[in-house]
């Protein structure tokens, strides 16, 4: 894992360049990310698929196969690829932790393998959000932009399957050790992504407290409206305190 | 930012307190609805501190920048998370608010820890998942699923609030839909709303509610609409069914400088012993400060048109309304 060597400042990529696009450095580390990541479950995915498809969830698994090539295939297209010395040493690290873990919690190994699999993939749809590390002010007619965004609004989808499958009847009686199992992986995937954005000196963590335009209009009508209110209150006992007297 | 934890999961809450006054003043517990997290109660700790309240905000399981299970979430988590919120807030009267899905998680809390709390407000909220809600929420999560948080937001946010808040805010409304995209993630929204597949409705136990309770209704929320309020009223022994003029069901969002004040009267009610309850029916009134009036006996409140009772009903809520034609 990269450990930052500087504190990190921002919430989202950037500074952008001046054409509005995020500089090329971080294209290339997040891209190289995400390649590394969807590759290896494109992988895991064609090792477990059949020549014949012989069920539905195969047909489903073929269908997700072919969505990560596509990701692949259009992150390659749309990334301004710069040399990135730190590339060799991450993608070791990244790709070591994406192999098989198989879980223990059932005897079949097949399906020992399938809830890795499962737990890998909801994991890589659910923690990463491409199109969540923009800034506001990105063009959005930029291709790396778009990538981001396709890849998030599929993520949603894709994940069905893998909610599907491993909350189903036949996991039942191990239903806790299935949802570790996802909790390992989410917290694998978490993990690296965070460490990867550090490196690029991005931390989300602190999103929340971003004050953004509608926040502030928010507060400005709120705090109007309360010194009314009390301006009106004030007034009331103003009143009665004059018919008192 | 204080953390609270329970087991391995971490709770993210915030605890605002008047500069001047006793640690174990009198607190509300406000909780999210199913969207929300505890910035959007901003408006809420200012001014409720501002009234001499503590107020206490956190984000649910699966909200904000609280964990997010990967799988699972139950409301029984949920609720757990809630009695441990509490704990944490020492003596003084408790009072517990709670929004739509958070108003369901309150009224569950309150339903198993009712000695634990001054008083409950149930805001939109609901007991029973009737085929209207429930379909709505089935499509609330098939638009979540095929179209993201964004879609979600999009349809929230016409839904849930009117036309002139949505006239006033349109040129930031994207503003909001983006932090509210940014904040939620969708797998975290699907764990919540699939809390309610084994949903059963908790009416049969709603009298073991043993506090005041002020339900609020928005005038206008299809959503959750009057006949989920009403089952709050009838059910739970000490009630006062409050309608919001005007309000559409995230009228917290819409309107908090009036929400805040409702609050907070009914919170000082309670404390002063005027309290009235007895299941009474109320119109709220529009500006912060202004009179609460009683629901016309004669007529059917359940009714969009001007439908009259009849006698005996009519005669049973003039009873309960009795002498009551002043501000609380």
């Amino acid at each position: 894992m990269n450990s930052p060597a500087r504190k990190a400042a921002n919430a989202f990529l950037g500074p952008l360049d001046e054409d509005g696009r995020v500089p090329a450095h971080q294209q290339t580390r997040v891209s190289a990310f995400l390649m590394s990541v969807h590759g290896a479950l494109a992988r895991q995915l064609a090792a477990s698929l059949p020549i014949t498809l012989q069920n539905s969830a195969q047909v489903e698994m073929h269908a997700q196969f072919c969505r990560q090539i596509e990701f692949l295939s259009m992150l390659v297209r749309a990334t301004s690829w710069v040399p990135d010395p730190m590339l060799p040493m991450l993608l070791w690290q990244w790709e070591t932790a994406w192999w098989p873990r198989p879980v223990l919690c059932v005897a079949d190994q097949t399906q020992a393998r399938m809830i890795d699999l499962a737990a890998f993939n909801h994991a890589l749809h659910a923690v990463i959000r491409p199109a969540a590390l923009l800034p506001e002010a990105i063009d959005a007619m930029d291709p790396f932009a778009q990538a981001m965004r396709h890849i998030e609004f599929e993520s949603g989808r894709l994940m069905q399957a893998q909610i599907i499958f491993l909350k189903s009847p036949q996991f039942h009686h191990v239903r806790h050790e299935v949802a570790a199992a996802v909790e390992r992986r989410h917290e694998q995937v978490r993990e690296h992504l965070s460490s990867m954005l550090l490196g690029l000196e991005v931390e989300t963590a602190g999103r929340h407290l971003i004050p953004t335009a509608y926040h502030l209009h928010v507060k400005a009508a709120m705090e109007a409206a309360a010194a009314a209110a009390n301006a009106a209150a004030a007034a009331v006992a103003e009143t009665s305190e004059a018919e008192k007297r | 930012m204080p953390i609270l934890t329970r087991g391995r999961r971490r709770i993210r809450y915030e605890l605002d307190s008047p500069a001047e006054g006793p640690a174990d003043g009198p607190v509300f517990v406000l909780v999210n609805g199913l969207t929300q997290y505890i910035e959007l109660w901003e408006p809420y700790r200012y001014m409720l501190v501002a009234k001499g309240f503590r107020v206490a905000t956190f984000d649910l399981l699966g909200q904000g920048i609280s964990d997010k299970p990967s799988l699972h979430i139950t409301q029984d988590d949920q609720v757990a998370v809630l009695h441990d919120l509490i704990a944490e807030l020492g003596g003084g009267p408790i009072f517990l608010a709670g929004i739509s899905f958070g108003g369901v998680i309150a009224l569950r809390y309150a339903i198993a820890h009712s000695d634990t709390i001054a008083g409950l407000v149930a805001i939109s909220s609901f007991a029973e998942l009737p085929p209207q809600l429930y379909l709505l929420g089935s499509v609330m999560r098939t638009g979540l699923i095929l179209g993201g948080t964004s879609f979600l937001m999009d349809m929230l946010f016409p839904m849930n609030l009117s036309n002139e808040w949505l006239a006033h805010q349109m040129d930031a409304l994207e503003m909001a839909k983006r932090r509210g995209w940014l904040l939620n993630d969708a797998y975290a929204l699907q764990n919540l709303m699939e809390s309610f597949l084994e949903f059963e409705p908790m009416t049969p136990q709603l009298s073991s509610i043993r506090v005041p309770t002020m339900v609020l209704n928005g005038e206008f929320d299809f959503l959750t609409p009057r006949s989920l309020q009403e089952s709050l009223r009838v059910n739970i022994p000490d009630t006062e069914l409050v309608f919001v003029p005007r309000a559409y069901h995230a009228f917290t969002l819409e309107k908090p400088v009036l929400t805040a004040d409702y609050l907070a009267r009914f919170a000082r009610d309670v404390m002063s012993g005027r309290w009235k309850g007895k299941k009474t029916i109320w119109i709220g009134p529009e500006e912060p400060g202004g009179d609460f009036t009683p629901f016309p006996a004669d007529f059917d409140h359940m009714r969009a048109i001007p439908v009259r009772h009849d006698k005996p009903q009519a005669a049973e809520l003039e009873m309960a309304n009795s002498g009551e034609t002043t501000p609380r």
